[in-house]
């Protein structure tokens, strides 16, 4: 018989051992807040020890005679050789604290080895370096700890053990002031050098004080990535000062000094941002630490951008001195390149620990080869600026590239399906971006006074805008900024419309599919791709193409609400909302019809009151200055006697007369533009003739239901034309379709969704959608290439050949006056005037040109020919061009 | 197991918004006159004559189609909500009047086996087999109906009725035909609107069962769905319902009154209730589904059912012209005739761009595109979305299209009525045939081929604004032939009676 107590199973191991056998336990998902909160804490802990450094090095100037503080600088150089190159090892030790551990000794003795080696050498290389041995016999002492500092401040980081990391961070700068300022009034230089030295050993010890278990860990990785992480970050210091060392091989003396210069002032975007990527190592695997990451080193980055950018070369001179402020217009594209870099970073650190290893190393070898390069090849510190920039950017889209999810499960169709739709969706936007390059054509006049105000200072280019201007300002801030960063090349001012008219394409698709389905969404981008009005405007440096991506943003979210509700898309419509009113004031239509359908489904369905009325109040909050300065702008044109009257604009010719009421007609007009883009007068009229198609349209509707989301686009897309029309009545100009020019992507919508719903056939599908892209195509090809487009002025021919030919002394006489920006950007140091009254008369020997556009109008026609009259009396006409648009008389005497 | 489609619970329901439609239809109609008025004002003027002919036949089309228009409207502005009536008293005995001519037993036998167990009445049920099959008889006999055949067959269904009421005496009368299955509770839904002494007849919609099941039972069951949705409801608010020939009881007595179905029209239906009402009796319309049907499969049988609606309809305008009725019931059978004249209308329109094109005349002068639209396209615009609202959004553009491409329907109808001729009454096949059926389209491809041509030649000729006006109108009226014919031009599947499981339609 068995006695119980014998047969009693064996105890279960304790609970401790249990647990120590399962492992670790994964790490909870972390919030966002929580990960920002981390992420800024110890950016914030880096920057105060930069400028706690910095605050350390101005005090130390004061301190110490000129000739002392140079040796210190010196020093200070030599302790940064030191420690930047270790510094990658904090990567490493992120990344895997446990190898970090096991790193210790082999670090300690390097360290120790070089200190060694300094120490030995202290005394030829003083003479060398004509510093006090005592000095190098300090940065020798400071051999240990750069690499256990560096070990141990990672494997801080990758613990997220944020009091210990911050309080190392700061305990540097804090010593130095303290015992560093105290030992320099004492032993001069080399007491400031001893307290550097110490305040390295406190840093260390703080951060060895942390002795408990690791809180929450990722999974540890292996030696090779930690290896690759190391090496990356040893790059990614490389290609941050590769710059400064080849700048100063290859330029000038004084260029080298404007660079130098420009480096250091750079180097503080890029310092805000050393810990961010360093904490995320610690959260690998998750991709919510990614964003947070990339927003913060971005946030930061750009947060030093627009501080420079607001005066960059009075910032400049004031550190630097006034020889030095005119680098201040490099500030931007370089610190632009700094912010890059941070971002870079972060991407490359999470490509590290997922596995990319190969490729972080091939496209930091390419970034470092083309920065390389391009440096080698330059001719000033702008040429270097721009080649940082270039190189920075490179690194950042191809670390992007890799960071981006891997290989979902082929099992899931679903997954397949959209990575299916990515590649073409990316196709898609490649090729329509290719397309409004390929559009070019010169500055308009709109343009030319959008870019003249925004080199203007900040300050004042607000104070223009509420004085002679009637558009909201947020496009031309972001002009402004555009000028700074990339200069004013025809590229460069168009950039902003450039990529929000290229954005259309994938936003096209994520709404069509959100809303809709996926074939939906993939014919809208396929439409959006060639659509000509999003391609020509794509290339105006002006709001449209801005606009038309917000229309479809805030449409999209009103969908989204109304179906889902949710309070983050509230939150984004709000942003999106303000912003289009922002670029221009006619989005108050838009807004307006969507604020009459949010109440419409309230009446229905109380449950997103709340909701609805907190974004409203925002929105409004939001609006109030925008609208205050429109109300000042108002007050202002006025009280000049203007009012909101038309501004020169590009006509179709006889078939939308302007200045004529809008009738249907100018309806049908403004719909082939919309749709098919501008084109000549016979083009438009035989298009519009086809207005019976339109009428099989309205009958294809027929029995179509109602859907809510569709008659959301449809009201959001018509009403305001339907309301422009209306006012067109009184004031005729303003039925123009640029003003309502936001229902362009909605109409591409839902065309896109007639397209793939109207018959169950998927052959007839295929085929609608490939005749409706076909006909856009064939409406972009007319509008871009037939020289007839009566849309299309040829200032740039015109005044580019002019300048070419002028020589000193000449003139070129415009007509009309408002030419003045357009002539000022092609024709600069040509002397031009508006014709006036008396004619134009050129020095001996010098010539005139005689520049008239607009030749529609009476007023300029007349004006040219009396002026062109008056010349043929006195003088020989030379030559006589003629442009889109535009004509050139040259007279010579 | 599978079941008959027309088992299955409808996907339409027949009951209206009254008084939203009412309200609708008053706004839409305040709406409309003045841009009616704007319209014709503009295009009656004199200085806007261009070819005379042309723009007679211009002026005619537009005011027929304005007619037709108002018609619709103040049909619909006449429904009115009625109070469901329930039989009180004993459960009256009730005949119900199967007849079949040829139609396969797979579709009788449902209509029959549900006519037998319906419930409300004590019921008894007739099948009139014309095709003297003795399939059916067993059919019959296995479902405990009386069968009867008679010989000779003459006067079409309307005969064929007629001599079985010589055989059935119950004071109430079911007629169904052979494809429409009733609802257990049909006679529960009905009975109590003949409580009324004077009520003859209470009819009930027509629904397709098979109209998912191709283009052709789609478009036509979107007709239908407009017809006996608004239309047969605002006809009911106006006391002018007529009978449509299935799904309807009678009153045996006002039948009686009247001597039975005529027998001398394709439209038999039709032509009882002009007899009916002008003896001063009413008729009632529930609207409820309460038998399913099945829609023309093919083209072939599509137009087969319209060309005998036409005719019967167009042949019965005489006798609406001649009846004693009230002013407002002769107006409303005026306008259901009449709608068979559309046809002439579609023709004229489509005429136009091929005579601009080749001849250079046109209906119209002195005008411009711009002046065109603005006084038109108002006008258009709201008649089409009366069409839309009061239809309830069911009128589909291919039930558009396929009556724009039966246009030559009426025409042939208009023509065979005035020259006098007979029709004869053909029994719509109840299953299609999965071919091609080019010649039940053989006018509209002639049209189609005419647009297209002169189309191609106007572009050859000349690219002016003027011709590419007249192309697009070609173009248009191109999409709407092409759209209309081409389940005819299409091998279809053929669409059996068969679905899913048992689900039994409710009452």
């Amino acid at each position: 018989m068995t006695s119980t107590l014998t047969d009693r199973p064996r105890t279960a191991a304790p609970r401790d051992e249990r647990r120590r056998r399962a492992g670790p336990v994964p790490a909870a998902p972390v919030r966002a807040r929580r990960l920002a909160s981390e992420q800024l804490a110890v950016a914030g802990g880096q920057l105060g020890a930069g400028l706690g450094n910095l605050v350390f090095a101005t005090i130390a100037a004061r301190v110490l005679a000129p000739g002392e503080f140079a040796q210190l600088a010196a020093f200070l150089a030599l302790y940064l050789l030191i420690h930047v190159p270790a510094g990658s090892l904090s990567a490493g030790s992120a990344l895997s604290p446990a190898l970090a551990a096991r790193a210790r000794r082999r670090v300690l003795a390097v360290g120790v080895g070089v200190g060694a080696v300094l120490a030995l050498l202290a005394v030829p290389l003083a003479g060398v370096l004509q510093l006090p041995a005592g000095l190098l016999l300090a940065a020798a002492a400071s051999g240990p700890t750069a690499g256990l500092l560096a070990l141990d401040r990672g494997r801080l980081y990758g613990l997220a053990r944020l009091p210990r990391a911050v309080g190392s961070l700061l305990a540097e700068p804090l010593v130095r002031l303290t015992l560093g300022i105290a030992l320099a009034l004492v032993a001069g230089p080399l007491g400031a050098a001893i307290a550097v030295v110490v305040a390295g050993w406190v840093a260390l010890a703080i951060a060895r004080l942390d002795a408990t278990g690791p809180v929450a860990a990722a999974p540890p990785a292996g030696a090779g990535a930690t290896a690759t992480v190391t090496v990356a970050f040893l790059l990614l210091a490389a290609l941050q000062n590769l710059d400064v060392l080849l700048a100063n091989a290859v330029l000038a003396g004084e260029e080298a000094g404007r660079f130098a210069v420009l480096s250091t002032f750079g180097g503080a975007a890029a310092f805000a941002t050393t810990t961010v990527p360093l904490m995320l190592l610690g959260r690998r695997g998750d991709r919510r630490a990614l964003h947070v990451a990339v927003g913060v080193a971005a946030g930061l980055g750009l947060a030093a951008v627009a501080v420079v950018a607001i005066d960059p070369g009075a910032l400049v001179g004031a550190a630097f001195g006034e020889r030095y402020a005119a680098v201040g217009g490099l500030a931007v594209p370089y610190l632009l390149a700094m912010a890059l870099l941070g971002v870079a970073r972060v991407l490359v650190a999470h490509a590290c620990a997922s596995g990319a290893r190969t490729g972080v190393l091939v496209v930091l070898g390419a970034g470092a080869a083309l920065q390389a390069a391009l440096v080698l090849g330059a001719g000033d510190a702008g040429d270097v600026a721009h080649a940082t920039l270039a190189a920075t950017a490179l690194v950042t889209a191809g670390a992007g590239v890799l960071a981006l999810p891997r290989r979902p499960a082929l099992a899931d169709l679903a997954a397949l399906a959209r990575r299916q739709d990515v590649a073409a969706v990316a196709a898609l936007t490649v090729a329509g971006l290719v397309v409004r390059l390929l559009s070019s054509r010169g500055i308009w006049l709109d343009e030319a006074t959008s870019i003249w105000q925004a080199q203007m200072p900040l300050g004042e280019l607000l104070e223009t805008l509420r004085t002679v201007d009637v558009h909201p300002p947020l496009h031309h801030l972001v002009l402004w900024v555009t000028v700074r960063v990339a200069g004013t090349g025809e590229l460069a001012v168009r950039l902003p419309s450039l990529l929000a008219a290229t954005a259309l394409v994938p936003v096209l698709y994520a709404a069509g599919r959100d809303i809709y389905d996926r074939r939906a969404g993939l014919v809208a981008a396929a439409l959006g791709t060639v659509a000509p009005f999003a391609v020509w405007y794509a290339q105006e440096a002006r709001m449209y193409a801005l606009f038309m991506l917000l229309a479809l943003l805030v449409t999209w979210l009103q969908v989204r609400i109304m179906r889902d509700g949710r309070r983050r898309d509230w939150a984004a419509y709000t942003v999106a909302a303000a912003a289009l009113v922002a670029t221009q004031y006619l989005g108050l239509f838009l807004i307006a019809v969507q604020q009459v359908a949010f109440l419409a489904a309230l009446r229905h369905d109380r449950r997103g009151l709340r909701d609805w009325l907190v974004a409203t109040a925002a929105l409004a909050l939001l609006l109030a200055p925008v609208l205050a300065f429109g109300q000042a702008q108002f007050a202002a044109n006025e009280a000049a006697g203007k009012g909101f009257q038309q501004v020169p604009s590009q006509t179709g010719g006889d078939v939308a007369e302007a200045g004529g009421r809008p009738g249907p007609y100018a309806v049908l007009t403004n719909v082939v533009w919309a749709v098919l883009g501008y084109h000549g007068d016979a083009t438009m009229t035989s298009l519009v003739a086809l207005w019976p198609l339109l009428m099989l349209l309205v009958l294809a509707l027929l029995g179509r239901g109602r859907s809510r989301r569709t008659l959301a686009i449809v009201l959001a897309a018509g009403v305001p034309a339907v309301a422009l029309f209306a006012l067109g009545q009184l004031k005729p100009f303003v039925f123009e379709v640029r003003y309502f020019i936001g229902a362009v992507p909605l109409v591409l919508l839902l065309v896109a969704r007639a397209a793939t719903s109207w018959s169950p056939r998927r052959l007839t599908q295929v085929a609608v959608a490939g005749i409706a892209t076909a006909l856009l195509a064939a409406g972009l090809a007319d509008q871009q290439l037939n020289g007839d487009n009566p849309r299309v002025y040829d200032f740039r021919g015109a005044l580019r050949e002019t300048a070419e030919r002028a020589r000193p002394g000449d003139v070129i006489v415009y007509t009309p006056a408002y030419l003045n920006h357009v002539v000022a950007y092609y024709a600069e140091g040509v002397e031009a005037r508006p014709l006036g009254e008396e004619p134009p008369r050129p020095e001996r020997g010098g010539r005139v040109f005689v520049l008239a556009s607009f030749l529609d109008k009476p007023q300029y026609r007349d004006a040219a020919a009396e002026a062109v009259r008056a010349l043929d009396r006195r003088h020989e006409l030379v030559d006589e061009s003629r442009y889109p648009q535009i004509r050139v008389w040259e007279f010579e005497r | 197991m599978t079941t008959d489609i027309r088992l299955q619970r409808p996907a339409w329901t027949a009951a209206g918004r009254s008084r939203r439609v009412r309200v609708a239809a008053r706004l839409l109609l305040v709406a409309l006159v003045p841009l009616a008025l704007f319209y014709f004002g503009w295009l009656l003027a004199p200085e806007r004559i261009g070819q005379p002919v042309l723009y007679g036949l211009l002026v005619a089309a537009e005011l027929f189609n304005l007619a037709q228009a108002i018609g619709f409207w103040w049909t619909c502005a006449g429904e009115r909500q009625r109070r469901r009536r329930v039989a009180d008293g004993p459960p009256p005995a009730v005949d119900v009047f199967v007849p079949v001519y040829d139609e396969p037993a797979a579709i009788v036998e449902p209509t029959v086996a549900a006519a037998t167990a319906l419930r409300g009445a004590d019921v008894r049920v007739w099948v009139l087999d014309d095709g003297h099959s003795d399939t059916i008889r067993a059919l019959a006999e296995r479902h405990g109906a009386s069968y009867l055949r008679r010989t000779p067959r003459e006067g079409a269904k309307a005969g064929n009725i007629n001599h079985a009421l010589a055989h059935a005496d119950a004071p109430y009368l079911l007629v169904l035909d052979c494809d429409h299955v009733p609802a257990p509770g049909f006679l529960e839904a009905t009975l109590g609107e003949l409580e009324d002494e004077r009520v003859a007849f209470v009819q009930t919609p027509q629904y397709y069962a098979n109209a998912g099941s191709g283009e052709v039972p789609a478009a036509a069951w979107s007709q239908q769905a407009l017809f006996f949705g608004p239309i047969a409801r605002g006809k009911d608010g106006h006391g002018a319902m007529f009978c449509c020939g299935t799904n309807v009881l009678f009153r045996r007595a006002a039948l009686d009154a009247v001597g039975g179905f005529p027998a001398d029209s394709v439209t038999e239906d039709f032509e009882l209730s002009i007899r009916l009402h002008e003896r001063g009796w009413r008729s009632r319309y529930v609207p409820e589904v309460l038998a399913a049907g099945l829609g023309p499969e093919d083209m072939a049988s599509y137009v087969s059912q319209q060309q005998r609606w036409s005719r019967g309809c167009l042949g019965a305008l005489g006798a609406v012209r001649r009846s004693r009725l009230p002013l407002r019931l002769k107006l409303q059978y005026a306008l259901s005739a009449s709608y068979f004249l559309s046809g002439w209308t579609v023709l004229i329109y489509m005429s136009f761009p091929v005579v601009r094109i080749l001849t250079g005349a046109q209906p119209l002068a002195a005008t411009t595109a711009d002046q065109f639209l603005v006084h038109f396209a108002p006008y258009f615009g709201m008649a089409l979305l009366a069409l839309t609202w009061l239809g309830g959004g069911t009128y589909t553009f291919k039930a558009f299209a396929l009556q724009a491409a039966s246009f030559w329907i009426h025409v042939q109808s208009s023509v065979l009525v005035l020259l006098r001729r007979r029709g004869r009454f053909v029994v719509t096949p109840k299953e299609g045939v999965h071919e091609r059926q080019p010649r039940a389209v053989a006018p509209a491809l002639v049209l189609l081929g005419v647009l297209v041509g002169a189309a191609v030649y106007g572009l050859l000729r000349d690219q002016d604004p003027a011709t590419l006006n007249n192309v697009a109108f070609a173009a248009l009226h191109v999409c709407v032939l092409l759209a209309g014919v081409l389940p005819a031009l299409r091998s279809a599947p053929v669409a059996t009676p068969l679905a899913r499981p048992r689900e039994a339609v409710p009452a």
